[in-house]
Order: structure tokens, then C-alpha cells, then sequence
């Protein structure tokens, strides 16, 4: 499939932009150069001691003009060139965001989420760079040459060929050596690096296992050969750059001297005033500080390939991923009119299972757990409006699947799932003002503790926000802080403990007033005693609501009108907490591990 | 700048033959101009090309000279920060895994890793620049200088006075910079945080219905970060632009002023060439400390944060004994020195126990005698001490006050690191390392048979798995391979703890987290395998002690009880009260 490049459409973009940067790019160089020719010329001319001061008049203006006016030109140079890359970068954010955004829900099962959004994050910065380091100077570089060519060749076509000859060495033959010659060793090198950055992580995170084993000379011995061979590598490197930097200088030497035989000969020939020999000599050092750093600019490309590999494959990953079939989506007035209703919740013998041939990374993920493609089978459910389930069951005993069901990210395979009548699947986006979900780690975004509660909906009042704080017993906690409901979070909510952080998300839940709330595993990681307390502040908030629990504690069932169990993608085991006690010794014996005393 | 790599070892040497360098190159740069000026100004006074043949070949061997040495140079301050930054990140490592979770504890998981995979770049990357462009600044101006006012005072006088504001503006260059970087701190890391945060919290934004919204506010906070960036770049370029528009400047008033008396007649075209070639020389190398400022100025910071780790890691109590190479002599086959049997009792006297020096004590005050075997749960509220008390019996770390003696052993510096080879510990969620199921169970006995792994891996209750696994045993898990359920992890550290052979057990809260259908199961396996070990369990999960020989109970940092579950049931304590307390409902 045809992907836009993460590269192209930023040119055409900023096509104006781009253009006034190698503008002013090549007029920084050209000042530079014209202030070593002027100067050369002015003291040439003085020295043949005109009469009239005059006569050196413009030379003397040129000198300074010059001067100030590439220090002048470079400096709006560089703020342009940061102004463009900004506003690329801003582009870029936002375009990752929106590929992102509509997989939200399927994001975590398919990766590592925290590191890889990270490193994509990271992906585009690095971006950045192919503009400021390599595009911008290689286009310079190249507008220069050709100007400076013809410049020459309308004194000497053959002269001018012969510079064609040195500076094509300089911005050509040194930048696609260079580039042949390191790009193994760059992508070696760019491999190595990562792996050195998964052996110490994967280290330093088991420190403890490290510590204890007494095996830490070998883990040390081990990493620090690995290092030194990342460090030869990167030796070798060097060790080209500082070559090729030798090499550039020779042609540099060359040029130079070439420029001297040239202008003394054409001095001799008398097609050139005797002035002009030391202002050709000393514009050729400005000039080639154009060329030199192309090799270097050029190398860096095979750096990006990685960064532009990844975030096309998440691109890619979006448009091959299977979307349940949704069907006619509800309009926002529909959706409100089955809210009204209530939602009877309705599952008749659903049963789901991965295709394998359409989307192999969630089924691969998903028979982790599976020994089967299917995942859920023959469950069928009735919640009518404001009854309590629990739900509980092993990891991979399809509780995450079913769940999915419901809010009508997955469709199921057979049978039908319906909200107050309507398939699950129809309510699309719309879902989150049906069912509000709570899981084990909500986001706590780096904003104030109102902003976090806030999002729950936007809109919402003082006195509803002061509502919801007082429901999710919030009030002690806000009194204790000097900057009350303004307090920052800090980053991923670390200031406050996970009990506390739960009790924010709940009241984000109540202010988002939706019929059915999913409470996924929210005590767990959590002390007995804040468990106890979390659970009844959220049962007691959540009294009118339809409530759909995953649990894996006992502590709290007896207040459900269902229990369920799951076991291999089906139910094994259903009823109240009483009927359960009478029926199952397999329950009693679970039951008894949350009451210790029994 | 670069003072601070004189303090490591060989930097006086490098330092002195940078500087031998820049003085060779420095001559070199004078010998290249006079020799071009000479042969310039020789065909402008109509002498041929033939004549200056050898001039213009003197030219391009002090040209070429000029740069031989510095890729020389180049390649000895690069020699020097490769040999500097892997000593510093060996130093850094050594630490790390002598004082091992105390250390990461203190400096954070990600910011050890960063320090020392790119804080140690960024280091090399300054003590590669820094040397050379300070000697650079230091030597070749001040011959350059000399030269030009020894061929003509006044041009001397002109790029005298410009150095000292060129100084002045380098400065100015540098306070912008911190200034930009303390700025990047806040506004940057802002923003780029605000991206990270919002993926990261996607599936919130999504569960809330905020997610499409919120892509309007990524757009706005990015618009208002190159906004504020733009002013802060205004400001900051501000000086690099004044440190550009003074050298060309100066350079132009040179030629000018070089220009008047040539027509005056007081001056030779000879001199005046030759001072126009060096006055942009005399400039360079300052320029250059400049240009490269930002990029050592982070390099120079991770080289001293990564010093004062170093530091403190090093004056920390755990350990100080502790040599990284005494190491292999303690690797678990080698013959234990603690001996003690079933009569043998721990005891532990007024054992306290500080993180911080001023801060709350952990624990306070800690004394129990108990058997020296069989199974002991360790129980209190959140906050009790339960885990400073399991890592105080691992040895992970020293008690601040009191005494541990296990029979007629003190456990003190001498033998803790001993005592760890004899311990196995599975925290809440044992870490998997990156490597294959069966790498992971053999971590503590890397030398045990396939046999033996098996044997270990049936026992916890792994086969299972193992069967289902298209690799078996060779599957890989951990970072990057196969997830496992917080189970069946359990188990898989409870099969390293059987291979592993040790004597003693410590498991914090092993079950607290997983569902409850697991944990019983878990429990089931985990009692099996107690039988000739020395258990010491701390939960919150009370059902556990029914099956545990004693009972600390740990309140506030302090032991409130000890005894067997009836015991304590029958007192009505402490203990008593977190067994009701479970036992009622919610609400």
C-alpha cells in the first residue's frame, strides 16, 4: 500500500520556507566570501597608490557591508531554519497522534506501550535533524557550486571545469564514499547501541536477582566486551571522519594553489586586472567552508532510515489491522435515546475468535493465553439497567476479550452482543458516553488534579466537580494539600499512591455520568485495608449505575447480583455469593483465602 | 571549562601534547600566510609563476602540515576520552552492582541506564572537543597576535581591543546557553512530556471519549512551545550573532585601515596581505569554543553527575568492604561458612533501620528471637516495615543500629555478602531477565544439567506451560520475548529458588496481586516446596499464616507480637485485629 512519506509533503509544505533558508544559507557563505574578495581587492588597488581616495570608495563600503551583513544574514538564517522545524515537528506530533489515536484501544495488546511511544516520540525529534544537519547544508552546498561554476566559467570555461572537478570531489565523490563506507558500520553500530540499552536495562532491573546470584563479575566481564567491541566500531568511525577531513583539506590545498597559477597566468595574459589576483586567491577559504561539511551531512542518512521505518510501520499496522464491521454507526441523538432507556445488557451465546489471515499480530498475541483461535465461547450474559457482575477468571481466561465485546471494539464472531437493543458495535466512538471504564492503572496526566478530574467532561460545573471529589471521598486528601484541586500530578500521577489515584479516576467516572460503568481489576497492587475502603466508596458512588467488575479478589462479591466465573473463554461457574457457597466446594475454598479466619 | 579533566588519570599527558600540537599548528598557520602573501604579492609585482614555484610549494606544505596535525591531535584527545569515558562507565557499573538495589533505589532505574549509555557519549563527546578547542583558544591567538604586531602595530592594536569583547560576548554565549538549557528543562521537556503523556494516556482519553478532542490541545501546546521557543532562540542566537558580527567587524576594519595606509604609502602590499590571511586566524579558534559550547555543556554536566554518583555510591554504609573481584571467590558452590541447625536461633536486637539519615526510621527498635528453620510469616499494615525487614534479613542492606546474630554468627560487613549466596528472594514480581525460559530458571546455578532444570521447572508446577510453548524450554521470556502471566512468573522464580538449592527463603507479598483461582493454586505448589527451607514470608494476605510455624507481627516499624497463629488469636491483639478487620464486608 502507498504510505505518505514522513519526509516529502513537508517540503511541498513549507516549500517558501524552505526556499528563504537556502536563500539566506547561500548569501551567508557568498558575504563571506565577498568580504575576503573586496578585502583582497581593496589592498591590491591601494596598494598601486591611487591618486583619489575616491577611488577605493566602494570597495572600502563593500568591506564593511559585507562584514556586518553576514553576521546580519546568518543570524535570521538560523531563526528561520528553527521556525520551519518547529512547525514540522508540530505537524509530525500531531499526524503520529491521529495514527495512533483510532488504535488506541488494540495499542496495548499489540505492544510494549509505554517504550515504544516513547521511542517514537523520539523518532520525531530525531527527524528534525535530517533538515537542520543534512538537507539544509546539501542543498546550500549545491546551489553554490553551481554558482560558483558558472561565475567561473564566464572568465574560463576550462578553469571552470577543472573547480567542477575539485569541489564534485568535496559535496560528491567524499560524501558517497563516506556513505558506502560507514552505512554497515553505522547500522552495526546503531544495533549494538540498542542492545547494550536492553542488556542494562534488563540488569538493572532484575539488580536485585544480580545481587543475590554473586554472579556479578560475569554479567560485568560479559557487558564490558560488548562495550568495547561498540567502542572499536565506533574508533573505526572516527578514525574515517579524521581522514576524510584530511582528504577535503588536501583538495582545499589544491584548489588554492590552482587558483594562484590561474589568476597569475590570466594576470599575465592581461584578461584580469592585477587587483583581482589576491581577491580570486582569498575567496577560495570562505567558499569551500561551504563544501566541507557535506560528507558529514550525507553520511547521517542512513541514521534516519530506522526512525522513518518504524513510525511507516505503524502506519502500516493501522490500515492492515481488522476493524470490527460496524454496521450504520448511531448518531449522537440515537445514542442519547438508548441511554434513556437504560441499557439492558445482552449477550445470546457469543462466541469470538481471532482471524488468523486478517490480523496475525492480535491473534498471536491473543493464543498466548489460548491454545485455541477461540477466545470466548458460547458466554451468554442478561445485565438489565443498574445490576452488579462480577467477573472473574485466570489471565487469558477471556475476561479482557469479553470486555472488548462490550464496548464494541471487537465484534463478536457469533451470536450477538446488543446494548438496549443496539449491537455494541454501532455506537462506535460514541461508546464512551454509554460505558465508562476503570482499570488497574488509569492515566494520570501531567495537569492539575481538577484538569485530571475535568476530563471526565469538560464542561462540567465547579459544583459538579466539588460532587464528584465529595463522592469518591476525595475531600480529605484535597484539604491536605495547600494547593487544593490545583495541585499538580507530577508525572504518571507519582505523587499520589495508587489508592488515591484510583478515587481521582472514580470521580473522573462520576462526573462522566454514563449508565454502565467497567471497573477492570481496580484494587489490584492495592493493601486489604485500602481495598476495603476503595471498593465501598465505589460501590456506594456507582449505586444507580449498571456495573460490570473484574475481580480478583473475593473481598466485596457478596454485594453483586451475579458472580461469574470464567475459565478457558467460557463460564463455569454463575450465581450469587450464596448460591455459590451452597453449590461449589471450589468456591468455598477461594472464598476462604480472603478470610483468613474461616 | 576542561579544568575538571585535568582530575583524571593521564589528562596531564594529553593536555601537554594537545598543547605540543597546537603550537606546531599555530607555527604552521603563521608559515602558511607568510608563504602565500609572499607569493601573491611577488606576481602582483610582476614577478612569473616559475619564479614563485617554490614559494606556492612551501605554501601547501605548511597548509597540509597544519592539518596533518590536527587530525593528529584530533586523534589523541579522541583516544584519550574513548580510555576516559570507559573507565568512568567500568567505575559507575562496579558501583552499581556492589551496592546493587540500595543504589538503583536512590538513583532511579532509567536515569542509571541513560547515565550510562548516553551520559557517558555525551562525556567523551566533550572531553574530545573541550581539550583541543581550549588549548585552540589559549595558544594560537596569542602567536597569531604577536606575529601581526611584530609585521604592524596598529593592525595589532585593532584585533587587540576586538578579543577582549569577542571574550566578553563568549561569555555572554555561555550564560545564554545555561540559560537555554535551564529553559529547555522546563519548556521543553514540557512539551515533549505532554506528547509522551498524552500517547501513554490514550486509552484513558479513549475510555473518557476526550480522545479526538485532545488532539486540538497537542496542536495548541505545540504551537505555543515554538512560540516560546522562537523568543527564547531570539535572544540566545543574539550573542552567537554578536560574536559572528565582531570578528567580521574587526576583520573589515583591518582592511580597511590597511587600505588607507597602503595608499598613504606607509605600509607594503607584502604585510598587509599577509595580516588580512591571519586576521580571520586570529578569530577562529575562539569561534570555534563558542560554536561547540552547547554541545560539551551537557557532556561536561553527565560527566559530573556521573562523579558524584561515584561518590556518594561509594560513601554509602552498605558493603564498604565489597570488591567486585572477591566476587567469584563467594559463587554459590563454594563451601558455606555460616553453619547452623535445627537448635540454632536468629536473633535480633534492637535492630532500627533509617533510608535517610534525617528521615523516619523503617524500622525501630527490632528485637525476636527465633527458630533458626521452618516457615515465618512476617505481617503488618502498609508501611509496617515488612519489606525493609525481609531486605534487612536478605542482607541487601545494613541495619543502621542493633545487632542480627544467626547461632553464634554476627551477621555484620564481613559476612554479608556471604550470607546473600545463601539466599534466594522473589519479590512481588520477580524480574525475568531477556533470555530463555530455561536461562532464567538456572540464573542462581548457571552450571546445572537439563536434568536438573527439569526437575526444577515440574516441581513449580511449569510443565504445563513448557508443553505449550513452541520453544519449550528454549523459549524466550522476559523484555522482548514471551509475556507471562504474574503466575506463572511466580513460578518461574519459584523453579530458579529450587535449582538455586539455597538454604533460606525470602518471599515479599507473592501473591497479593494475582487472582485469586492463581493464588490458591500458587499456594498449593509454594507449601510443597517449603518443607526443608528456611521460609520467610511477609504478606498482606493473612490466609498464609494458618500454614506458617511463627508469626511476626510488625506495627509502625516495630515488632508489636510474635507467636503461632493460635497464639495470637487467642492474645486479641495486633494480629487479631488485621484477622477481623479482613473479615468484614464492604460497606
Amino acid at each position: 500500500m502507498k504510505q505518505e512519506s514522513w519526509f516529502r509533503p513537508y517540503v511541498t509544505a513549507n516549500f517558501w520556507r524552505f526556499l528563504l533558508i537556502v536563500i539566506l544559507g547561500v548569501l551567508t557563505i557568498l558575504f563571506a566570501g565577498m568580504l575576503m574578495f573586496t578585502s583582497g581587492y581593496l589592498i591590491s588597488k591601494s596598494a598601486l597608490r591611487p591618486e583619489n581616495i575616491l577611488m577605493v570608495y566602494v570597495p572600502t563600503v563593500g568591506v564593511r557591508t559585507f562584514g556586518i551583513g553576514r553576521a546580519v544574514i546568518h543570524y535570521i538564517e538560523r531563526l528561520v531554519g528553527h521556525d520551519t522545524i518547529l512547525r514540522i515537528l508540530s505537524h509530525m506530533r500531531l499526524r503520529l497522534y491521529r495514527i495512533l489515536e483510532p488504535q488506541a484501544l488494540r495499542l496495548s495488546s499489540r505492544y510494549r506501550t509505554g517504550d515504544l511511544l516513547g521511542v517514537l516520540s523520539d523518532d520525531i525529534e530525531y527527524l528534525q535533524d535530517v533538515y537542520i544537519r543534512t538537507v539544509f547544508p546539501s542543498i546550500v552546498a549545491l546551489v553554490l557550486y553551481a554558482g560558483v561554476i558558472l561565475a567561473v566559467g564566464l572568465f574560463d570555461p576550462a578553469f571552470a571545469l577543472l573547480l567542477a572537478l575539485y569541489v564534485a570531489v568535496l559535496i560528491l565523490v567524499l560524501p558517497l564514499i563516506s556513505l558506502l563506507l560507514t552505512k554497515r558500520k553505522n547500522r552495526e553500530m546503531k544495533q549494538a547501541r540498542s542492545n547494550l540499552y536492553q542488556k542494562l536495562t534488563d540488569a538493572v532491573l532484575g539488580i536485585h536477582e544480580w545481587y543475590v546470584s554473586g554472579r556479578q563479575t560475569e554479567f560485568l566481564t560479559g557487558y564490558e566486551a560488548d562495550e568495547a567491541e561498540v567502542d572499536r566500531t565506533d574508533r573505526s568511525l572516527k578514525r574515517w571522519s579524521r581522514l576524510r577531513f584530511f582528504i577535503a583539506q588536501c583538495v582545499v590545498a589544491v584548489t588554492v594553489v590552482s587558483m594562484v597559477y590561474w589568476s597569475g597566468r590570466q594576470y599575465a595574459d592581461g584578461s584580469i586586472d592585477v587587483t583581482l589576483i589576491a581577491a580570486f586567491v582569498l575567496v577560495v577559504f570562505p567558499l569551500m567552508d561551504a563544501f566541507l561539511p557535506v560528507s558529514e551531512a550525507v553520511e547521517r542518512i542512513s541514521q534516519y532510515g530506522q526512525s522513518v521505518a518504524r513510525l511507516q510501520a505503524i502506519e502500516g499496522a493501522d490500515a492492515s489491522d481488522t476493524k470490527p464491521n460496524q454496521g450504520q454507526l448511531l448518531s449522537k441523538a440515537e445514542i442519547e435515546s438508548v441511554k434513556s432507556t437504560g441499557i439492558h445488557m445482552k449477550a445470546d451465546s457469543v462466541s469470538f475468535r481471532y482471524d488468523q489471515a486478517a490480523s496475525g499480530v492480535s491473534a498471536r498475541v491473543a493464543s498466548d493465553d489460548n491454545r485455541e483461535g477461540s477466545v470466548l465461547t458460547d458466554v451468554s450474559l442478561n445485565i438489565p439497567p443498574g445490576a452488579k457482575v462480577a467477573i472473574i477468571g485466570r489471565s487469558g481466561a477471556g475476561k479482557s476479550t469479553l470486555l472488548q465485546l462490550i464496548q464494541g471494539v471487537l465484534a463478536p464472531s457469533e451470536g450477538s452482543l446488543t446494548l438496549g437493543g443496539v449491537e455494541s458495535t454501532r455506537f462506535g466512538d460514541g461508546i464512551s458516553s454509554a460505558i465508562s471504564v476503570l482499570n488497574q492503572s488509569p492515566h494520570m496526566f501531567d495537569t492539575t488534579l481538577e484538569n485530571n478530574i475535568r476530563l471526565g467532561s469538560p464542561n462540567a460545573t465547579e459544583a459538579e466537580i466539588r460532587d464528584a471529589v465529595a463522592m469518591a471521598r476525595l475531600e480529605p486528601l484535597v484539604a491536605s494539600l495547600p494547593e487544593g484541586l490545583r495541585t499538580r500530578m507530577q508525572e504518571a500521577g507519582q505523587r499520589f499512591s495508587g489508592g488515591e489515584r484510583q478515587r481521582v479516576a472514580l470521580a473522573r467516572i462520576l462526573l462522566q455520568k454514563t449508565p454502565v460503568v467497567i471497573l477492570d481489576e481496580p484494587t489490584v497492587g492495592l493493601d486489604p485495608k485500602t481495598e476495603r475502603e476503595l471498593l465501598s466508596t465505589m460501590f456506594a458512588s456507582l449505586q444507580d449505575r449498571t456495573l460490570i467488575w473484574v475481580t480478583h479478589h473475593l473481598v466485596g462479591v457478596e454485594n453483586m447480583d451475579e458472580i461469574i466465573f470464567m475459565e478457558h473463554g467460557q463460564i463455569v461457574m454463575r450465581g450469587t455469593h450464596t448460591e455459590l457457597m451452597e453449590r461449589y466446594p471450589r468456591y468455598r475454598n477461594l472464598y476462604r483465602l480472603d478470610r483468613p479466619a474461616i | 571549562m576542561g579544568k575538571d579533566l585535568l582530575g583524571y588519570k593521564g589528562a596531564k599527558t594529553v593536555f601537554l601534547l594537545v598543547a605540543v600540537c597546537t603550537l606546531a599548528q599555530s607555527m604552521a598557520i603563521l608559515l602558511q600566510a607568510k608563504w602565500l602573501a609572499e607569493a601573491i604579492s611577488a606576481l602582483f609585482a610582476g614577478s612569473t609563476l616559475q619564479e614563485q614555484g617554490d614559494t606556492i610549494a612551501l605554501f601547501l606544505l605548511a597548509f597540509l602540515a597544519r592539518h596533518g596535525i590536527s587530525v593528529v591531535q584530533q586523534g589523541i584527545a579522541q583516544r584519550f576520552a574513548e580510555e576516559t569515558g570507559a573507565s568512568l562507565r567500568k567505575q559507575l557499573l562496579d558501583e552499581l552492582f556492589q551496592n546493587g538495589p540500595a543504589f538503583v533505589r536512590t538513583e532511579g532505574t532509567g536515569n542509571v541506564v541513560t547515565l550510562v549509555l548516553e551520559g557517558i557519549g555525551k562525556f567523551r563527546k566533550y572531553a574530545e572537543l573541550t581539550i583541543p578547542r581550549m588549548m585552540g583558544a589559549s595558544i594560537t591567538p596569542a602567536l597569531v597576535w604577536l606575529y601581526v604586531f611584530m609585521t604592524d602595530r596598529i593592525s595589532g592594536i585593532i584585533l587587540l581591543v576586538t578579543m577582549p569583547i569577542l571574550i566578553v560576548f563568549l561569555i555572554l554565549v555561555g550564560l545564554a546557553a545555561r540559560k537555554q538549557t535551564e529553559w529547555q528543562l522546563d519548556s521543553y521537556r514540557m512539551l515533549s512530556n505532554h506528547f509522551v503523556d498524552s500517547l501513554r494516556g490514550l486509552t484513558t482519553l479513549k475510555f473518557l471519549g476526550q480522545s479526538r478532542q485532545h488532539s486540538r490541545s497537542i496542536q495548541q501546546v505545540s504551537e505555543g512551545y515554538r512560540a516560546a521557543t522562537m523568543r527564547t532562540l531570539r535572544v540566545a542566537f543574539l550573542s552567537s550573532f554578536a560574536l559572528d558580527f565582531f570578528t567580521m567587524l574587526s576583520v573589515a576594519s583591518v582592511a580597511v585601515n590597511l587600505g588607507l595606509r597602503l595608499i598613504n604609502g606607509s605600509l607594503e602590499l607584502l604585510p598587509a596581505l599577509l595580516i588580512l590571511i591571519l586576521a580571520p586566524e586570529y578569530f577562529l579558534p575562539v569561534r570555534m569554543v563558542g560554536a561547540d559550547f552547547h554541545a560539551t555543556l551537557d557532556g561536561k554536566q553527565a560527566g559530573e553527575a556521573m562523579q558524584s554518583m561515584i561518590r556518594e555510591a561509594s560513601k554509602s554504609p552498605t558493603d564498604l568492604t565489597f570488591k567486585i573481584e572477591d566476587n567469584l571467590l563467594a559463587s554459590p558452590q563454594t563451601k558455606p561458612h555460616f553453619q547452623w541447625d535445627n537448635e540454632s536461633v536468629l536473633e535480633l536486637s534492637g535492630i532500627g533501620l533509617r533510608h535517610e539519615a534525617q528521615g523516619p526510621a523503617s524500622l525501630e527498635d527490632v528485637s525476636f528471637r527465633i527458630p533458626g528453620r521452618g516457615k515465618i510469616g512476617i505481617v503488618g499494615e502498609s508501611g509496617a516495615g515488612k519489606t525493609t525487614l525481609i531486605e534487612l534479613l536478605g542482607g541487601f542492606m545494613a541495619p543502621t543500629s542493633g545487632v542480627m546474630e544467626l547461632g553464634s554468627m554476627k551477621l555484620d560487613e564481613s559476612n554479608r555478602r556471604e550470607w546473600r549466596t545463601q539466599v534466594t528472594y522473589m519479590p512481588q514480581q520477580p524480574y525475568l531477565f531477556g533470555a530463555s525460559l530455561e536461562d532464567n530458571v538456572r540464573f542462581y546455578a548457571p552450571e546445572a544439567s537439563r536434568k536438573q532444570v527439569e526437575a526444577a521447572v515440574k516441581a513449580a508446577g511449569l510443565s504445563d506451560l513448557v508443553d505449550r510453548l513452541p520453544g519449550g524450554l528454549a523459549e524466550m521470556i522476559g523484555g522482548g520475548g514471551r509475556t507471562l502471566s504474574g503466575g506463572q512468573a511466580q513460578r518461574v522464580a519459584l523453579a530458579r529458588a529450587l535449582l538455586g538449592g539455597r538454604k533460606v527463603l525470602l518471599l515479599d507479598e507473592p501473591t497479593a496481586h494475582l487472582d485469586i483461582e492463581t493464588e490458591y493454586e500458587l499456594k498449593e505448589t509454594m507449601l510443597s516446596l517449603f518443607q526443608d527451607k528456611w521460609v520467610f514470608l511477609a504478606t498482606h494476605r493473612l490466609h498464609w499464616m494458618q500454614n506458617m510455624d511463627y508469626i511476626l507481627v510488625l506495627d509502625q516499624g516495630r515488632v508489636a507480637e510474635t507467636g503461632t497463629h493460635e497464639e495470637l488469636m487467642a492474645r486479641q491483639g495486633v494480629y487479631y485485629g488485621l484477622i477481623t478487620s479482613q473479615m468484614e464486608g464492604v460497606q
